[in-house]
């Protein structure tokens, strides 16, 4: 009976205005990020790990 | 620092990074990576052999088990994430840490706290909730580091000479904010003592807030960081960029949206609302997609240089890493989906899953790490590639043996739990007969562990000779132009601009966690409302609450669950389902999330007092074949009867019903319900009536009562029919 009750305890509103939330943001970025126009942009910056900017070096020991 | 004006009016400016504090994380990684793979290997003989508990209250199970898991997370991969993202974060952003003092309080006071830890975690002083069992005053000694830890990260944004913020920083600033709200929201306690505290919660949402922390604490401390420093560290080491920068972006937000609402997945079966578990399990399946997405984005970095696989150390365990990390993050929705869990959760199973995430994801691609970082930091090639391989082997086969044996035993396990005659009867009523079953895979995981464990120090010792054979640590210096107006793209789309705003990124990050934590906390909040109270479930005497504490103090909930769920053969086996009503008083709850023993939530009135008194003493003499250590101690320590009234008035605030006539004669009360049981034992047994002053007295009197109060309702008849 008590078990019965808690899968009746309704707040349902509250993980559907969670999935609602989720799934405008999810579609907002995926649209962005996929933009052809953002291409570029972002191959440039998956090469920022291997810009080391390096001028000189000097042995300190 | 040096500054020249550039010919398009930007300034050229040359710069250091502070490496010292990265070589400082780097040995702390090496060295607490070796405490931890120690104690891991202790307990795990321990569980295979009883008598390895030596007798000793700070060598037993249930005080260095928790010294394991904080030492591994906490210190190994703590120290091996703050080395990564200081490492990286620096050359990213093209900036030096914001500033050194900070970088040295953060180094020296985590090393304090895991040092904290390692005294007081055998000492016993513990709050009781798994992953998070130091006291409080170490837990405001976090809280102040990891804020120093914070400032001087987004400090470093701040002054960054790179407008993108490259996507590892974003795993990095998601770890930073979430792991401070789950810290700060799951301590939440009220002191009793500088050594002792309850929690803020009880029972069911003592549970929820401690599974949300629990299960967000291998998000947020072993999964986001280690995925930040794996989009710096695979492309560095392959000298290639991430497959799809795209897909991380995609990996990102849905892995830290998605993530925070899985916790309920601990629970399953539980007095946890019904629609809270599906919840849980249907985002715990959906987090099986920006998981591989992270796998496959960095697994595919690699294509083109699998060739440097097989020779290269870095990438040869940063490719394993992320197999296992594949493995793990498919077996972990599986575990989730309800069906499985009924016969997964509570098994060895478990700690089978968890260690092909700890050890084949963090240890891995933590080893990948650091044979990168040694030879750049110290200016050397790897010491030798051979000894690599050879760690490369011994570790994956010493995981390999561990996760099978803990497969077999936890499916063992649960068969033999579950199993009913046709008659209706459990074929195994002995619990003692489905542990000495699995006895066997606990020393082929243990053998397994030791192989792990050789293999960290044959790691230890590759980068000890790396570092020495080095050409001398050098003092870089960089240069790059410094951020001004010129640099902001005018025509950007929205999550382009936010990708240059480290605060505002912040704060959605911490949005996206936040609506999945308040989803998961609302019931907790709300729990008053579902939960009907019961006038039969009393609170605990004065007795058996310095009992609960020495239950608590023990770690008996390492081993020992204490919730029946509402299945044939748990019913069968120890008494009726749990309800949500019966923990109201417990702060904090004791629902363990592992049976090496029996439930005990029925326990109350099972046995009589003698039979625990010996059972404490002497396990194996009451039960043939037990793996419990003794506790010798408890016949020794004497009740702390004077600690009465502090901790029923703080029990009082948190909203257990005491009155001021019951905490007054608290110390009395304690003392005559010792004095009852001691009686008792006396008429069975040659028992010295100075007994009642001992521990072992106060935690039977507990051991009796779990249970009892519920457990003495009579079940109505069911209104439907």
């Amino acid at each position: 009976m008590k078990q019965s009750a808690l899968m009746n305890f309704n707040i349902t509103w509250l993980p559907l205005t969670g999935l609602i939330i989720f799934t405008v943001c999810f579609c907002a970025y995926a649209f962005y990020t996929y933009k052809k126009s953002n291409k570029d942009y972002y191959n440039k910056a998956a090469l920022i790990p291997l810009d080391d900017s390096l001028k000189n070096s000097e042995s300190s020991l | 620092m040096s500054a020249n004006v550039h010919p398009l009016g930007r300034k050229l400016e040359t710069f250091s990074y502070d490496d010292k504090i990265v070589r400082y994380f780097v040995i702390a990684t090496v060295i607490w990576g070796a405490v931890a793979m120690l104690l891991g290997i202790t307990i795990a003989f321990q569980m295979a052999e009883y008598r390895l508990n030596l007798g000793l209250p700070w060598t037993t199970f249930g005080r260095l088990r928790p010294l394991h898991t904080n030492a591994a997370i906490f210190a190994f991969c703590g120290n091996a994430i703050f080395a990564g993202i200081y490492y990286s974060t620096q050359r990213l952003l093209k900036a030096r840490l914001y500033n050194d003092f900070l970088s040295k309080v953060h180094f020296w006071g985590w090393q304090l706290i895991i040092v904290l830890a390692a005294i007081t975690l055998p000492l016993g002083l513990t709050s009781g909730k798994e992953y998070a069992e130091l006291e409080w005053p170490i837990d405001i000694l976090i809280t102040v580091i990891w804020v120093a830890f914070a400032v001087n990260f987004f400090g470093t944004i701040i002054k960054r000479r790179e407008r993108h913020i490259y996507v590892a920083i974003w795993f990095y600033i998601a770890t930073i904010v979430t792991v401070a709200v789950l810290h700060i929201v799951n301590s939440l306690a009220i002191p009793v003592s500088i050594t002792k505290s309850y929690s803020m919660y009880s029972g069911v949402q003592d549970a929820l807030v401690q599974w949300w922390y629990g299960h967000n604490a291998v998000a947020f401390f072993l999964t986001t960081p280690f995925l930040g420093l794996m989009y710096y560290f695979i492309p560095k080491a392959a000298n290639r960029p991430v497959y799809s920068y795209r897909l991380s972006i995609i990996h990102f937000w849905s892995l830290v949206f998605i993530y925070i609402w899985a916790g309920p997945h601990h629970l399953l079966y539980s007095t946890l609302p019904e629609w809270a578990q599906t919840l849980g399990m249907a985002f715990s399946v959906a987090l099986w997609m920006p998981s591989w997405g992270g796998m496959i984005n960095g697994l595919m970095t690699l294509r083109g240089v699998w060739h440097k696989v097989r020779t290269e150390p870095t990438l040869r365990f940063m490719a394993t890493a992320l197999t296992f990390y594949g493995m793990s993050t498919f077996e972990g929705p599986l575990l989730s989906i309800k069906s499985v869990n009924a016969i997964a959760h509570f098994t060895d199973w478990i700690p089978g899953h968890v260690h092909s995430g700890t050890i084949g994801w963090n240890y891995m691609i933590t080893a990948g790490i650091l044979y990168y970082l040694v030879s750049k930091l110290w200016n050397a090639e790897i010491y030798s590639k051979k000894i690599a391989n050879i760690q490369f082997w011994a570790a994956t086969i010493g995981l390999v043996l561990y996760i099978i044996s803990m497969w077999v035993a936890g499916i063992t396990q649960s068969l033999m739990w579950r199993a009913i005659d046709e008659t209706g009867k459990l074929v195994y009523p002995n619990f003692i007969e489905t542990v000495v079953r699995i006895v066997p895979m606990y020393w082929v995981r243990a053998i397994g562990g030791t192989l792990v464990f050789l293999s960290f120090l044959l790691m230890a010792y590759n980068l000890y000779k790396t570092a020495k054979n080095g050409k001398g640590v050098t003092d870089e210096t960089f240069e790059a132009y410094a951020l001004d107006e010129s640099s902001v793209e005018k025509d950007a789309s929205q999550h382009r601009k936010l990708e240059g705003m480290p605060t505002l990124f912040a704060v959605l990050s911490l949005i996206a966690i936040l609506i999945g934590s308040a989803i998961e906390i609302v019931p907790s909040i709300l729990s008053h409302q579902y939960i009907e109270k019961m006038d039969e479930v009393r609170p605990y005497s004065s007795l058996e609450l310095i009992g609960r504490d020495v239950y608590v103090r023990e770690g008996c909930y390492l081993c020992h669950s204490q919730t029946v769920r509402p299945m044939a053969h748990e019913v069968l086996r120890y008494g009726k389902a749990s309800e949500a009503a019966e923990f109201v008083y417990d702060h904090p709850f004791q629902w363990g999330s592992k049976r090496t023993g029996p439930d005990l939530a029925r326990v109350g009135g099972k046995y009589s007092n003698l039979w625990h008194y010996r059972h404490f003493a002497k396990p194996q003499e009451v039960t043939a074949g037990s793996i419990m250590p003794r506790y010798s101690w408890l016949f020794e320590n004497k009740i702390d009867f004077n600690s009465i009234p502090k901790k029923m008035s703080v029990m009082k605030m948190l909203g257990v019903p005491y009155s001021k006539e019951e905490i007054d004669s608290g110390i009395k009360d304690a003392k005559l319900q010792a004095q009852e049981i001691t009686e008792d034992l006396s008429k069975t047994g040659s028992i010295s009536p100075e007994m009642q002053n001992k521990e072992v007295i106060a935690l039977i009197a507990y051991i009796q009562r779990i249970g009892i109060d519920y457990g003495s309702i009579e079940e109505p008849l069911e209104e439907d029919e």
